[in-house]
């Protein structure tokens, strides 16, 4: 597998951020029906799914290497958007070890893990990283391990410790995040942490995936994905930068829409760690623009479908309030009402 | 507006003895926050920690129901006996903290550092409902604030009280509610007396 | 949830260490390095006695830090359904046997100040694994364990390998110590921990409880709750016109696909919904955290992903 890098891309200021032709049509679209709601929508994730994003434990894709720099150029500005509670530190050794493992079996041309004893030498090819360390002390790694390792992963991850049939969310890398703070929300219970989220606590969702995610197996992972849309190919829409970011949302013009108006969809991953016993999770972000998404005939008139019939609540919530009418006025000529295949599969091969 | 569905939000019970504890220790903010107990009200002992105000507070002393009572000159004064009270604590001791959120949280704070789980710490709201706002731009903290939308004493961003509540930080979120339009502002209004 | 398949593992070792007592140090069959644990972590190995099989959970008494072995210790109970009577008559070096990838019921707080761990006979192994991991932590930790006076040899050797902390065995019985003692004098933000017999389990975290001790501290090891198993019973799937026979072994939903039909299913967990179906006639044993307890209670739906029958048959509409 050879994936074209493109490592000048940015994320802020002129946003050269694009999608290749392949990179849309691998998309993980999240819409497999007209109407979106909801749900407990968690599955296993197996290397199976309607888009190659969903082949490998954690998906290296066209944007790895600028997401990477993207990652280091927000934690220059701001340290602490990388924090975990001393006593997460096995866990910390838990995720290096995972996404090492992982990276090297899952992209052997790009990365390698050799171990003997303790010692590891860990070779990130696109980085131009290699580091001899010893597993289990933190003082051979440049960074503390969770922070060395996700310095080198696209999308954001929290450390999870299970205590007391709860899950408090004591550590985290956070620069890609949608409108949520690591350094407000870090400690917090599993409910105090979707707190802000309209709609699903009433219909009980969050009892029932905490139960669930109590339960979760070592090396069974499950997946699910969640959605919102941004202004811009911007990763870091912090809460901390909202000032920053927020004017954006004025710019929007009927001409500037498919360019500027993006779906943000997050990849959102579990693992239950092996030493720790703590979860890992993943929120990998893929942009897409509605231009770029449009190309695909049966995701524009769905799209069109979905923003179109969202309930207001999740409108206010996603942020959407500015520009989803332009949007829908956009999509809505090019959706002629046809029945759409159930799924969210593309149902083409080539653009 | 405030949502009590929020889960954030503490949810603040009225003050009730856990009855399996082995001793009770009340921390109040206030003389008059401290809970009436009749002498009897449990088989393990209690006691009473109180922050009077007065720099000539000292020492302990036994009330008529067998409480034994002792006041603190100030908040700062309290937690700092507190946290070498905690040091040569056992298991089996069960914290109960009433006032402010300010104050509750400050609390929770120390009895966190030093291993108190969730059913062993008992907050209890008493007093004003004004919140101490922390502002997620500039990490500043605004204090005793009673509005909606507050000015941060920080950066000076106007702040919308978002019901979101950090119990590390002890204090509830603020973010610029004019950060896409600046000076589009909703009403400010009275929320929390 | 999915199955990620199982390991084959070889023992390379074992050996008695006691009249009851049998060590087994497994390694993966094709030698590649074993997925790695944490203290308190077991192995549910599935055995086969021609036609009988048994799936029996132990803990792992060690770890090699390179992943290479899995140790366990199993003692010999010949009442039991049997499976560690095959393992002592019938398990020996070279033998492959077959195991889930490891799980983990009895992990270690990572917020106490200080663990203390109360242990009753063969209640020991867990906390082998514990100690291993312990001595490189700075977190001070406690260790008492009860055993017959007979095997007080055998668990001093075991418990020989832990440095650090304070170890103490005791050849008697809890009852004849003074628990209420210990249980009084521990500093705040110390975590209990208690493996053994069923009875001794009960006994000390009953005596921790009328101590004031909170749940929050208390931990036990207990195999329990694990989904797959259950009695085994006929479903009946209406529409599709078939019987199935749902093994003990298996769930329902896996009966139900391996007779060629594929009802919705999504998390396999008993959390998401999906597979949500009718129940025509018969009575659920419902194991899922979907549908609330009207519902259980009225029996009318059930998930098949987790949920059994109680009697011996169900019929469906599927």
């Amino acid at each position: 597998m050879t994936i074209a890098f493109k490592p000048a891309e940015t994320f802020h200021d002129d946003f050269t951020y694009r999608n290749s032709d392949a990179g849309i049509l691998r998309f993980p679209f999240p819409f497999g029906e007209d109407a979106y709601m909801y749900s407990v929508n968690i599955e296993p994730h197996v290397p199976a799914g309607p888009s190659p994003a969903y082949l490998h434990a954690f998906d290296v894709d066209e944007h790895y290497v600028a997401e990477c720099r993207e990652r280091a150029r927000v934690l220059a500005l701001d340290p602490s958007r990388c924090k975990v509670l001393p006593h997460m530190m096995t866990a910390q050794w838990d995720t290096l070890e995972l996404i090492m493992e992982s990276f090297a079996r899952d992209y052997p041309e790009y990365f390698s893990l050799a171990k003997n004893g303790s010692t590891w030498t860990w070779i990130n090819r696109p980085l131009g990283i290699e580091d001899k360390f010893t597993f289990g002390d933190a003082s051979t790694l440049p960074y503390e391990p969770f922070e060395y390792i996700t310095r080198q992963a696209q999308g954001d991850f929290t450390l999870q410790d299970q205590r007391n049939d709860n899950l408090f969310v004591d550590g985290g890398m956070v620069t890609t995040q949608a409108d949520w703070s690591l350094e407000f929300d870090i400690g917090m219970s599993f409910h105090e942490w979707h707190a802000p989220v309209p709609l699903a606590h009433q219909i009980g969702v969050f009892d029932r995936a905490l139960k669930f995610l109590l339960r979760l197996q070592q090396a069974q992972p499950v997946r699910r994905l969640n959605w919102t849309m941004t202004i811009n190919p911007r990763l870091d829409t912090s809460p901390e930068n909202y000032p920053v970011w927020g004017p954006d949302r004025t710019t929007v013009t009927p001409e500037n829409l498919p360019e500027k108006v993006h779906l943000r969809v997050e990849l959102q991953t579990l693992f239950r760690l092996p030493r720790s016993n703590a979860i890992l999770f993943g929120i990998r972000c893929y942009l897409a623009s509605v231009g770029e998404l449009a190309r695909v005939e049966k995701w524009r008139k769905r799209l069109h479908r979905v923003l179109r019939d969202l309930p207001p609540e999740l409108e206010g919530y996603k942020g959407l309030n500015r520009y989803r009418q332009m949007t829908i006025d956009y999509l809505a000529p090019f959706d002629d009402g046809a029945v759409l295949s159930k799924g969210p599969q593309p149902d083409q091969a080539s653009l | 507006m405030p949502s009590p569905s929020i889960p954030s939000r503490p949810k603040y019970k009225p003050f009730a003895l856990i009855p399996t504890a082995r001793t009770h220790l009340i921390i109040a903010e206030h003389a008059e926050n401290l809970p009436d107990l009749p002498a009897g009200s449990s088989e393990a002992p209690i006691e009473f920690w109180v922050v009077v105000n007065d720099a000539r507070a000292i020492g302990t002393q036994r009330l008529n129901s067998g409480i034994e009572i002792t006041r603190y000159r100030s908040v700062p004064h309290l937690l700092d006996q507190l946290a070498h009270r905690l040091e040569r604590e056992y298991v089996g001791l069960q914290l109960y903290a009433i006032g402010t959120e300010p104050f509750i949280w400050d609390v929770a704070r120390l009895s966190r550092a030093h291993g108190l789980d969730r059913d062993e710490f008992h907050p209890t709201h008493s007093g004003t409902l004004r919140r101490r706002v922390y502002c997620v731009h500039c990490r500043s903290f605004t204090d005793n604030v009673s509005t909606n939308i507050v000015a941060c004493s920080g950066c000076g961003a106007q702040l919308q009280v978002r019901d979101h509540f950090s119990q590390r930080l002890a204090a509830f979120m603020g973010f610029q509610v004019d950060a896409e339009v600046p000076g589009e502002l909703p009403p400010i209004e009275e929320a929390y007396p | 949830m999915s199955n990620p398949g199982t390991l084959a593992l070889r023992v390379r070792e074992a050996e008695m260490i006691a009249p009851l007592l049998k060590r087994f140090v497994l390694e993966s069959a094709d030698r590649a390095p074993l997925p790695s644990t944490g203290p308190g972590a077991h192995l549910r190995l599935m055995l086969k006695d021609g036609a009988r099989k048994y799936r029996n959970a132990y803990s792992i008494a060690a770890a090699a830090p390179d992943n290479s072995t899995y140790e366990i210790i199993v003692r010999r109970v010949p009442r039991s359904r049997g499976g560690s009577v095959f393992l002592h008559e019938h398990v020996d070096a070279g033998t492959i046997v077959e195991a889930d990838f490891p799980g983990n019921l009895f992990p270690l707080s990572q917020v106490a100040r200080k663990h203390l761990l109360i242990g009753g006979g063969i209640g020991i192994t867990p906390f082998l694994g514990y100690l291993a991991h312990l001595k490189g932590t700075p977190t001070p930790f406690e260790l008492h364990h009860f055993c017959r006076v007979e095997e007080e040899e055998t668990f001093g050797q075991l418990l020989r390998r832990a440095e650090g902390g304070k170890i103490h065995l005791h050849p008697e019985l809890v009852t004849e110590f003074d628990l209420a003692q210990l249980l009084r004098t521990q500093p705040l933000g110390t975590h209990l921990y208690v493996c053994g017999p069923e009875i001794f389990m009960d006994l000390v975290l009953a005596t921790a409880r009328s101590h004031g001790w909170p749940g929050s501290k208390l931990h036990s090891e207990s195999f329990g709750g694990a989904h797959a198993g259950g009695a085994p019973f006929v479903a009946v799937l209406k529409r599709s016109g078939l019987e199935i026979h749902v093994p003990e072994d298996q769930t329902l939903l896996e009966a139900i696909e391996a007779a060629g039909v594929e009802p919705p299913s999504l998390c396999r967990g008993g959390a998401c919904g999906q597979c949500m179906t009718e129940v025509l006639e018969g009575e659920p044993e419902h194991r899922d955290h979907y549908l609330s307890a009207e519902e259980h209670a009225a029996g009318r739906v059930m998930m098949i992903c987790v949920s059994r029958a109680k009697g011996e048959r169900i019929v469906l509409d599927l």
